[in-house]
């Protein structure tokens, strides 16, 4: 389990009082509008920015007393603009991070991921949502050749370079790896809708302070995203009851 | 091209030059026979070779291992392909250092290591000045410590009586002809341990190519990675001043082919730096002993004959990968 306990940050962008739990094979999306704090969370989640206050947990030990190298092995980050070094292979970037690459599971995490065919290019070739894609699977490489036992992949907006279609298929890509792998995900999203479909859990941010966390279906209503967002918003649902809303 | 092929190509060509350097000049076959020890050769031919001609091409090629070594860790640490010990000031802040300790009258050892802390301070000052903003701040903070270490060297040099003012002129100007034993003794050995040890910072500085965060993210210590990094290349561009003076654009030009010829993969072109370095090296300081013989050129002048059109092609190039 990762706990976030009463965590906040000062510095990039303030965060108050923020406390959430993913589990294995658990997909929790953190939602809010522009500037609430969902990257700077994301990031202090993966150890990047030290908390002023609160703990992170990771299966049980303190996020803070692991060093970098134990922390790579746990959890993984794919940032929201990934690099795109000119002149590096792609299989060369798969493969950092990774202490002892592991052929049998880059073989499967390219096939997860839909590399197979990039392995040989420029990555400054690479259109965005291949680097997206590319990133991604080093970021797999890296949690699943690691023998921990609790693993993490954070995702900082993981369909921003991606069409309706690709974003929708990205989502049920990731929530399958996670159920298959026994994944804890985070993943930073700026689409209500995807969320509303895909996650098991959600956090929701505003100027930094946590509105609600939890089930998906409980968190999302009309009123908390109509607040949360400072819109007008209409529900709709099909009929399999999949809801959604739309701005007004 | 294949690293393989590149490594087995790079060892031959530097070998090759190794020995060219070794025998060129007059008295090629003299200084041939005496290398092989043959039936009738010249004794003093052998002593003068084993005791200046080796020395100095052993230096020449330490210094270029040392120094296209540095230049690949600069640049990998920084994210700045124009980034080289004698663009972004470290090779001022060493001879400035150097110069100081010479003009004290320390010995040779404490010169190499006064010029090792003028060369880190400068770094230090440099990166410091440039954090957080655009990369070619790198290169104009270098450029201003490079001026504010020139002025003070040449308040210092003015100072000076007018046969050290002439050999400190040289020095500045770079040349292996004062190489000795000693020298090539202390180059040698830390050419060996500054690859070594760069070496080991291979896979984090591959993953510094993603950038600071990411490299966080993939289970690097940057401080203390990047510090050992920006340490061992003040080290080899600080002791190489000090011998030799300014070697300029080999630790510019060496990494910048080898990256067209490989590609970005710092594993591997940290192996085979030193070689390219060390190739360049000797090749100009041949130049600089055979192309106004028996005059000798600084060899100084001869890459930076070479190195300053290379840096401005790359200035002009449509887009350079990092900067």
């Amino acid at each position: 389990m990762l706990e976030i306990r009463r965590l906040s940050l000062r510095h990039p962008a303030p965060l108050h009082d923020i406390s959430l739990a993913c589990a294995a094979g658990e997909l929790t999306v953190i939602l809010g509008p522009n500037g609430a704090g969902k990257s700077t969370l994301l990031h202090a989640i993966g150890g990047y920015y030290p908390a002023a206050a609160g703990e992170i947990l990771l299966a049980g030990e303190h996020l803070a007393d692991l060093d970098a190298g134990r922390l790579a092995s746990c959890r993984a980050l794919v940032e929201q603009h990934p690099a795109r070094p000119a002149g590096m292979r792609v299989a060369d970037l798969l493969c950092i991070g990774v202490a002892q690459p592991d052929p049998a599971i880059l073989v499967q995490v390219l096939a997860l991921s839909d590399c197979q065919t990039l392995l040989a290019r420029d990555c400054a070739s690479l259109s965005g949502g291949e680097l997206q894609r590319v990133h991604l699977a080093r970021a797999l490489h890296q949690l699943l050749a690691s023998k921990a036992p609790q693993r993490y992949l954070l995702l900082d907006e993981p369909t921003a370079a991606l069409d309706i279609g690709a974003a929708n298929q990205q989502l049920a890509t990731l929530r399958q790896l996670a159920q298959r792998w026994q994944l804890g995900m985070i993943a930073v999203l700026h689409d209500v809708n995807l969320a509303l479909r895909h996650a098991d859990k959600v956090l929701l941010l505003k100027d930094g302070v946590q509105i609600a966390h939890g089930d998906t279906a409980q968190v999302m209503t009309q009123a908390r995203l109509e607040q949360v967002y400072d819109t007008r918003l209409a529900e709709l649902s099909d009929h399999h009851g999949q809801r959604a809303f739309i701005a007004c | 091209m294949s690293a393989r092929t590149l490594l087995i190509l790079l060892a031959s060509l530097t070998g090759l030059a190794f020995f060219i350097s070794l025998l060129a000049g007059e008295h090629a076959g003299a200084r041939l026979a005496a290398l092989l020890a043959l039936p009738g050769h010249d004794a003093l031919e052998r002593e003068l070779l084993l005791a200046l001609r080796l020395p100095r091409v052993l230096s020449a090629a330490a210094a270029g291992a040392l120094l296209a070594t540095a230049g690949l860790a600069i640049q990998a640490r920084f994210h700045n392909d124009l980034a080289e010990p004698g663009l972004i000031g470290i090779s001022g802040g060493a001879a400035l250092a150097a110069a100081l300790a010479l003009a004290a009258s320390w010995p040779m050892l404490a010169v190499s290591v006064a010029a090792f802390g003028g060369a880190l301070a400068a770094l230090l000052l440099v990166s410091h000045l440039a954090r957080g903003r655009a990369t070619a701040t790198l290169i104009l903070a270098g450029v201003a410590v490079n001026a504010l270490c020139g002025s003070l060297l040449t308040l210092l040099i003015s100072t000076l009586p007018d046969g050290a003012l002439r050999s400190v002129t040289f020095w500045l100007m770079g040349s292996f002809a004062g190489s000795d034993g000693r020298q090539a003794w202390l180059l040698a050995p830390l050419a060996v341990a500054v690859t070594v040890a760069l070496q080991r910072q291979g896979r984090f500085l591959q993953a510094l190519q993603l950038g600071d965060r990411a490299a966080f993210y993939s289970g690097f210590n940057v401080g203390r990675n990047g510090a050992v990094t920006i340490a061992l290349a003040a080290l080899a561009a600080g002791v190489v001043v000090s011998q030799c003076g300014m070697v300029g654009f080999v630790g510019l030009m060496a990494p910048h082919i080898l990256r067209r010829l490989t590609g970005l993969h710092l594993p591997t072109l940290l192996k085979l730096a030193p070689l390219a370095g060390a190739l360049l090296t000797l090749l100009a300081d041949l130049a600089a002993r055979e192309l106004l013989y028996p005059a000798e050129l600084p060899v100084g002048v001869i890459t930076s004959l070479a190195g300053a059109p290379f840096f401005l092609y790359l200035l002009t190039r449509k887009r350079p990968s990092h900067a």
